[in-house]
């Protein structure tokens, strides 16, 4: 069952007097619980096409649909909402909530969907957290946890909501070569046990070996599946 | 809401800086604005005070003639009607149980004389009865020179220090009672300087014109300086006479006048107005007598000279014209009530007067309080203009500085609601920490300052304080009304940085990144 389908995607940038096309032509079809990796050179569209996956930015044309609903055209109140419920981001630059502890960043998004108890909310953040290796950590806030400990943290902040997909823009780029290890293998497990779609771009060789499928994507279209 | 509150207090304690910012301008502006209601209200209070229990009482009477309301201060008016029926009125009065006091006055518009007999100057005069006076106004006249009258039927004026100043300014007088040395304290620098070329005069002349558009010249000695206890730069501007002479001066009916022998065919002559007076002594029938149904007039010799003959020991002061009557209410609290009460009370009794509230006898001296208030207002007004500026601009830097943040949020399903909801709430904490701090402070001052009773006699700062001391007052309407102002702010100052934050997209914090 595919859970995210791509027809015709298209994306261009006005850049002055010339416009880029960051997508000239995506046609991509993932399956639930995939584990892929979008690799390619800097500038080729990896980011752009996460964006539009993620529902952060909009495609100049072409058809999107995530879980078989179409997101191209949907509102800012509903596509917000579709980010809450069915997509997790990990960013590259383990974008927390600066002013909240570990187990809060966590906690947040489940506080949004506003459908959990406050003693659910906490013990499913918990769980996460513990998950991800970090339960000796959640009265931390973000300045006072190393790099990859933040972004184990955006890891379980992504997963909490039992999102349909996860996106990981470039997860381990600032990341030293065994800590990027630890969090792929946390992504991967999480993967393995949420049975959660995982898409992540890299650009790094030795990402590639943890994911089950790679796009490679080059000037704004898939060479090679 | 626990969270937006948590994350919204979180961020000012992050952000201390612009936090002390914002929150100084509130505070300062809170601040200001609920010790600026204080002294306004206090001000305010005090003018309400001093007006009603120092010139006014808190209604007047006046006749239905009357068009205008303006009757104390209006200065191109025409004079005010005259009541003629007091003692019926006052009886009427005396049987209704929310009236406490009341005191008829004479009060319009004369010409001072010099001593050459040329006009000097326009003036507002009072007539009263001066025993009434006192008990209606207790000590609101501080004794400068002299005395105050002992009799209540000879002759004073009563010549407040404001008018002997522009007085002796113009003709070079010095008005004092006799055997009394002016206090030079009371003359003014300018009278001062040219004392050696001043001539001192005991009495004063005053010219009033009659309905009739006839004048009259009274001559009365002045017994006594006097001094408003309080506003005296307004009411310093009235000189008190007797109440006979005002009458004479005005061309009333006096007392006197009511107790002659007066035969009945001159009282009519006497009670006649002018038009009717001009009918009988014009056309064909003017020598009819009796058998035409009409009281004929005949002028005895030495009749009018008979008027004159008053035996002093019948007159009540009471039993002749005057312009209003000054009320003081059992209840002060609900004027207006009182007043419409009292002009239904009246309109049945069908006495010809009417009552107005002593807002509207006092015109723009009335409304002075309102002026003033509604001046300081603005100012406020002005300053947190001023503070909504800062205010709107270090919250619009701030959200531009957390797009990061916001868009983070926002990517991981916040909606625009939840970012305007996080800044309102930090804005709020702000406003309610530092603009309540300001509140409460300001309560503070105010209470202590109105405690050290701090006092003037100065003419122009009595003005400014609403009476001769200065005692700002905070009222429940007061604080409410400083905490509704800090809300508005507050909500002003939130609106554009709100729309900044609920605008910044998810990719917005991406691309930053």
């Amino acid at each position: 069952m595919n859970i995210i389908e791509i027809k015709g995607l298209k994306k261009d940038y006005p850049l002055g007097k010339t416009t880029v096309n960051a997508i000239r032509g995506v046609d991509l079809s993932i399956e639930k619980g995939d584990f892929l990796s979008i690799i390619g050179p800097s500038g080729s569209g990896k980011t752009t096409l996460l964006n539009i996956i993620g529902c952060i930015d909009h495609a100049t044309s072409g058809s999107v649909k995530i879980a078989g609903k179409e997101i191209t055209s949907l509102n800012d109140k509903k596509i917000t909402d579709i980010r809450l419920h069915q997509i997790g981001f990990i960013f590259q630059t383990f974008n927390l909530i600066p002013v909240l502890n570990a187990l809060e960043n966590v906690e947040f998004p489940l506080l949004l969907m506003k459908n959990r108890t406050r003693g659910e909310v906490r013990k499913k953040a918990l769980s996460l957290l513990e998950a991800v290796g970090l339960n000796e950590h959640i009265k931390h806030r973000p300045s006072e946890l190393s790099g990859g400990q933040r972004q184990r943290v955006a890891i379980a902040r992504a997963l909490v909501t039992g999102p349909d997909i996860v996106l990981a823009d470039e997860p381990t780029a600032n990341l030293d070569s065994v800590t990027g290890a630890s969090i792929l293998d946390a992504m991967r497990t999480m993967n393995e046990r949420e049975h959660t779609t995982f898409i992540f771009s890299t650009h790094d060789a030795n990402v590639l070996k943890y994911a089950r499928k790679v796009i490679k994507i080059k000037d704004g279209l898939i060479v090679e599946e | 809401m626990n969270l937006i509150i948590k994350i919204s207090w979180r961020n000012i304690m992050r952000h201390k800086g612009k936090s002390i910012v914002i929150g100084v301008i509130l505070f300062l502006g809170a601040l200001l604005m609920t010790v600026g209601n204080g002294v306004i209200s206090g001000m305010d209070r005090g003018m309400q005070k001093n007006i009603v229990e120092g010139f006014t009482g808190d209604a007047l009477i006046i006749s239905e003639k009357q068009e205008s309301d303006d009757v104390l201060m209006e200065m191109m008016g025409k004079a005010v009607a005259p009541i003629e029926n007091f003692k019926q009125i006052d009886s009427a009065l005396a049987k209704l149980p929310y009236i406490k006091k009341r005191l008829p006055v004479g009060k319009n518009f004369a010409m001072a004389l010099n001593s050459d007999g040329a006009i000097a100057d326009g003036v507002f005069v009072l007539g009263v009865d001066f025993r009434q006076y006192r008990d209606f106004f207790g000590d609101n006249l501080k004794l400068i020179e002299g005395n105050f009258p002992e009799k209540n039927n000879e002759p004073f004026a009563l010549i407040p220090t404001g008018w002997r100043k522009q007085y002796g300014e113009y003709y070079s007088v010095i008005l004092t009672p006799e055997r009394c040395k002016p206090d030079t304290s009371t003359l003014g620098k300018e009278i001062l300087e040219r004392i050696n070329d001043m001539q001192i005069q005991h009495d004063i002349v005053y010219m009033g014109m009659s309905t009739e558009n006839t004048t009259t010249d009274i001559r009365v000695p002045v017994n006594a300086i006097v001094k408003y206890r309080s506003l005296n730069t307004i009411w310093g501007m009235f000189p008190i006479l007797d109440i006979e002479s005002y009458r004479e001066c005005l061309g009333y009916f006096s007392a006197k006048d009511k107790v002659a022998d007066i035969k009945k065919e001159d009282e009519l002559l006497l009670s006649a107005s002018s038009e009717s007076i001009d009918d009988m002594f014009s056309g064909a029938d003017m020598f009819e007598t009796e058998d035409n149904g009409r009281d004929a007039i005949t002028l005895t010799e030495g009749s009018l000279a008979t008027v004159k003959q008053v035996r002093e020991e019948e007159i009540d002061l009471n039993d002749g014209t005057f312009n209003m009557i000054l009320l003081r209410f059992a209840d002060k609290a609900n004027l207006e009530q009182t007043v419409k009460a009292l002009n239904k009370d009246l309109s049945e009794l069908n006495l010809g007067v009417r009552v107005i509230t002593w807002k509207k006898a006092a015109g723009i001296i009335g409304s002075m309080a309102v002026l003033i208030k509604t001046s300081l207002f603005v100012f406020v007004m002005f300053l947190f203009f001023v503070a909504i500026i800062i205010i709107v601009n270090t919250l619009s830097m701030a959200a531009l500085e957390r797009t990061s943040e916001i868009g983070m949020m926002r990517a991981v399903g916040a909606r625009k609601s939840f970012i305007r909801l996080m800044f309102l709430g930090e804005t709020a904490v702000l406003s309610a920490v530092f603009g309540g701090a300001g509140i409460v402070l300001g309560i503070i001052i105010v209470n202590i300052v109105a405690a050290f009773n701090i006092s003037t006699n100065n003419d122009m700062v009595q003005l400014l304080f609403g009476g001769d001391t200065f005692r700002p007052f905070l009222s429940l309407l007061d604080i409410g009304l400083a905490l509704i102002q800090l809300v508005i702010v507050t909500l002003i100052a939130v609106i554009y940085p709100i729309r900044v934050a609920s605008n910044i997209k998810p990719l917005d914090a991406i691309s930053r990144d």
